[in-house]
C-alpha cells in the first residue's frame, strides 16, 4: 500500500471532531477557524460553495478570496487570502448595533437577527474587515427578459431559484422579495445551520486545497485546536484588537 | 417682514414636493435598491444631509440657548423664530435618516422593544426625540399668546387651526404670561444639557470607530461642533436679516453681532480643518493619504475647492472682513457659507467610507455595490429634494401663520 493512502483526509477528521463537539456540552464549544494560505490555491471555490449555500444575491457576499501581488516583473508573487467574518471575540459591529440585532452568540459566532435589524448598517461601517455587506435587494434576473416558455423568462429563472429562501441561522425565511433578509447586514456565520446538523460549512468541505480548518478551539483533540498553535498563525488586524477567532497560517 | 418672497419659495417648494415625490415612490415601493452606495460605501447623500441640517439646528440650539438661558436680549427678535428652525431642522434630519435604513418600519418598535444602550446610535435616537419635545413644547410657550389671542378675532381654517392650537382658552393674562415665560426658561435648562450631549454624540458617532483612520479622532467632536456653530449660525443670521424689521436699528445690531461670530467661527473651523489635513499628510499612512487625497485631487475635488473653499469660504471671508459691517454683505456672507456646506459634510462622510480597508478586496467580487466609487444618483438627489422642499414649505408655513417672527417678547426676566 502506498504511503500516501495512510495518510487520512483532514476532512474526516474534521468531521469527527465536530461530531465530538455537537456531543460536548454547549458551554464549553467555541468555533474557530484556520485558513491555511500555502494550501490556498485561489480557486473561489468556498467563495461559491458560500453563494449557493446561503442563496446571496448580487452584491452580497461572505466569502471573497482577497488576491495580493507583490513584487515587480518578473519577480512576481501571488497569495490569496480568502476571507471570511472573523468572528471576532471582541466584535465591534455588535456594540454599534442600536437595536441588539447583531451578537455573539454562546459558540462566539457573530450573528444577525434579521427579524431585528433595522437596517441602518453602522456594523458595515464599524467593521475592519469589510466583511458584512447589506442586501440591497438585488436580483441575478433583473436584466431577463419576461418570456413564455418554461425554460426562458424573468419569471421562471427567478422562481427557478432566486426566491427560493435560504436556511440561514436554521430558520425558514420568506421567499425572496418578502421582507427580510432584504434591507437587513448579512454576513458569514460559519453556516450554523449546517453545522446543527453535523455538516461541515459549505466553504470548509469544498476547498480543494484543504485550506481551511474548522472546529471546536476549545477542544485539545480537534485539528483546528493543532492548528491555532501553529507558530504560523497569526490574527488579521490583530493590533486592532479585535481577536479574531479565524486564523490565518502564513 | 418679508413677506414678497413667500409665494415664489412657496411655488418652489410645492414644486420641489412634485418632483422629488417620483424618487419617493420609488424609494417607498422599491427599498433601498434604486440607490447608489453599496456595503463598501454604506452611507451616501441622505446621511450628508442628515449632518448638514444637524449643523443647522444647532446654530439655531445655540441662539435658543443665548436667548432664553443667557438673556442676551438683542437675540430676543429671532428667539422664536430659532427654536422653530430647530424643529423644522430635526424633522428633515429624521426624514433623512429614516429613508436611510433598510427596513424603515423596525424604527418605529426596535428601538423600544431591543435597545442597545452600548451603541451611540440609540443615544442618537434618544436625544433626538428628547430634542424634539423640549423645542415642540418651547415653540409653543414661546407663542401660545399670540395664538390664543389670533384665535378670537381670525375667521376660516386658519382660525380653527388658532382655535385647535389654543386648546379651548380664549383669555391668556399676564399670569398666564408669566407662567410660559418661566416654562421657557426652564426648557431652556434643560435644553442646554440634552442639545449638547445630542451634538456631541453625532460626533463621537464616527470618532469611536477604530477603522475609520479619517474620523477615528478627537478632533472630530470639536470638529463636529464648530461646524455645526458655524452652518447653523450662518442660517441664523441670514434669516436675521431676511425677517428681522429694522426698526430702531435691530436688525442692523444683530447682524453686526452675528457677523463677528461667524468670521470667528469660519476662522476656527478653517484652522482645525487644516489641522486635520496637516496632520493626516504628515503621518503618510496610505488609508490616511488616499482618503485625503480623495478629497483634495479626486474626481469630487471641485467640491473642496471650488464649492467649499471657494464659495463657502474665501468669498464669505472677503465680504466679513472688507464689507464694512454691512448688513447685506454679512447676509451674503451666511448664505454662502450654509447653503454650500453641504460640501463638507459630503467630504466628510464619504471619503473616509471610499478606500479600500483590505488590500486586494477592490480586484474580487466585482458588483456596483462591492465598490468604493460613488456618486449619488438621481434617485437619492429626488428623495432629498422631496425633503428639502418639504422643510422649507414648513419653514414658510410656520412663519407665515404661526406668530414666530413677531411675538410677545419674553424670556430675558427669568434669565441669567
Amino acid at each position: 500500500m502506498s504511503r500516501f493512502l495512510a495518510v487520512e483526509d483532514q476532512l474526516v477528521r474534521m468531521q469527527r471532531d465536530l461530531k465530538r463537539a455537537l456531543a460536548a456540552d454547549p458551554k464549553s464549544v467555541r468555533w474557530g477557524m484556520v485558513i491555511d494560505l500555502a494550501k490556498c490555491i485561489g480557486c473561489h471555490a468556498c467563495t461559491v460553495a458560500c453563494v449557493a449555500e446561503n442563496k446571496l444575491p448580487p452584491g452580497v457576499v461572505y466569502r471573497p478570496v482577497l488576491e495580493e501581488e507583490a513584487g515587480t516583473y518578473p519577480a512576481v508573487r501571488r497569495r490569496f487570502v480568502p476571507r471570511p467574518c472573523l468572528q471576532c471575540q471582541n466584535p465591534p459591529c455588535t456594540k454599534v448595533c442600536p437595536v441588539t440585532a447583531t451578537y455573539k452568540n454562546e459558540a462566539g459566532v457573530v450573528v444577525v437577527n434579521y427579524n431585528r435589524c433595522i437596517g441602518c448598517r453602522y456594523c458595515l461601517v464599524a467593521c475592519p474587515y469589510s466583511a458584512r455587506t447589506s442586501d440591497f435587494g438585488d436580483w441575478y434576473t433583473r436584466e431577463t427578459p419576461e418570456g413564455l416558455g418554461v425554460l426562458q423568462g424573468r419569471q421562471t429563472a427567478a422562481e427557478g431559484y432566486e426566491t427560493e429562501a435560504s436556511a440561514e441561522y436554521g430558520k425558514k425565511w420568506p421567499p425572496r422579495g418578502k421582507g427580510s433578509p432584504i434591507g437587513n447586514a448579512r454576513k458569514c456565520h460559519f453556516c450554523l445551520h449546517r453545522v446543527a446538523v453535523g455538516m461541515l460549512p459549505a466553504c470548509v468541505t469544498t476547498c480543494i486545497g484543504r485550506a481551511t480548518i474548522f472546529g471546536n478551539r476549545n477542544d485539545p483533540e480537534s485539528l483546528v485546536f493543532e492548528q491555532i498553535g501553529s507558530a504560523r498563525a497569526f490574527q488579521l488586524k490583530a493590533e486592532l484588537g479585535t481577536q479574531p477567532a479565524v486564523y490565518y497560517l502564513a | 417682514m418679508h413677506y414678497r418672497f413667500f409665494p415664489l419659495l412657496s411655488i418652489l417648494a410645492v414644486a420641489g414636493l412634485a418632483v422629488g415625490s417620483y424618487g419617493m415612490v420609488d424609494r417607498l415601493w422599491n427599498g433601498l435598491n434604486p440607490v447608489a452606495f453599496g456595503s463598501y460605501v454604506p452611507w451616501g447623500l441622505w446621511v450628508a444631509f442628515y449632518l448638514f441640517f444637524l449643523g443647522l439646528s444647532a446654530g439655531a440650539f445655540l441662539v435658543t440657548i443665548l436667548t432664553y438661558l443667557l438673556g442676551i436680549k438683542p437675540f430676543l427678535g429671532i428667539g422664536p423664530l430659532s427654536a422653530f428652525m430647530v424643529l423644522v431642522c430635526l424633522f428633515c434630519e429624521m426624514l433623512f435618516i429614516l429613508l436611510d435604513l433598510g427596513t424603515m418600519h423596525r424604527a418605529f418598535y426596535q428601538f423600544f422593544l431591543t435597545p442597545s444602550f452600548s451603541s451611540l446610535l440609540t443615544w442618537m435616537f434618544v436625544l433626538f426625540n428628547l430634542m424634539g419635545l423640549i423645542y415642540t413644547l418651547k415653540t409653543y410657550f414661546l407663542v401660545r399668546g399670540d395664538i390664543i389671542r389670533k384665535a378670537q378675532g381670525t375667521r376660516g381654517p386658519l382660525g380653527a387651526i388658532y382655535r385647535l392650537l389654543s386648546f379651548g382658552r380664549r383669555e391668556y393674562d399676564a399670569a398666564m404670561d408669566a407662567a410660559d415665560e418661566r416654562r421657557v426658561h426652564q426648557l431652556a435648562w434643560i435644553s442646554l444639557p440634552v442639545g449638547m450631549l445630542f451634538y456631541a454624540t453625532n460626533g463621537a458617532f464616527f470618532a469611536i470607530l477604530i477603522n475609520r483612520p479619517i474620523w477615528n479622532s478627537a478632533l472630530t467632536p470639536l470638529l463636529f461642533v464648530a461646524a455645526a456653530l458655524l452652518s447653523g449660525g450662518a442660517l441664523v443670521a441670514f434669516l436675521t436679516y431676511m425677517y428681522i424689521d429694522n426698526a430702531a436699528g435691530l436688525r442692523d445690531t444683530l447682524m453686526r453681532y452675528l457677523g463677528r461670530s461667524i468670521l470667528f467661527l469660519l476662522c476656527l473651523f478653517l484652522v482645525l480643518e487644516a489641522m486635520q489635513f496637516f496632520v493626516g499628510y504628515q503621518t503618510g499612512r496610505t488609508d490616511i493619504v488616499t482618503s485625503l487625497n480623495h478629497i483634495t485631487l479626486g474626481r469630487g475635488w471641485w467640491i473642496f475647492w471650488v464649492v467649499h473653499l471657494g464659495l463657502g469660504s474665501l468669498i464669505p471671508l472677503v465680504l466679513l472682513v472688507f464689507g464694512g459691517g454691512s448688513p447685506r454683505a454679512t447676509a451674503w456672507a451666511c448664505f454662502l457659507i450654509f447653503a454650500t456646506f453641504v460640501a463638507v459634510r459630503y467630504n466628510f462622510v464619504i471619503p473616509d467610507l471610499a478606500v479600500y480597508k483590505l488590500e486586494g478586496l477592490e480586484y474580487v467580487f466585482r458588483h456596483p455595490r462591492l465598490s468604493t466609487e460613488y456618486v449619488p444618483n438621481l434617485n437619492e438627489w429626488l428623495v432629498s429634494l422631496w425633503i428639502i422642499s418639504a422643510g422649507l414649505l414648513a419653514f414658510l408655513l410656520g412663519t407665515r401663520y404661526l406668530p414666530i417672527v413677531h411675538p410677545h417678547p419674553r424670556g430675558v426676566d427669568h434669565a441669567a
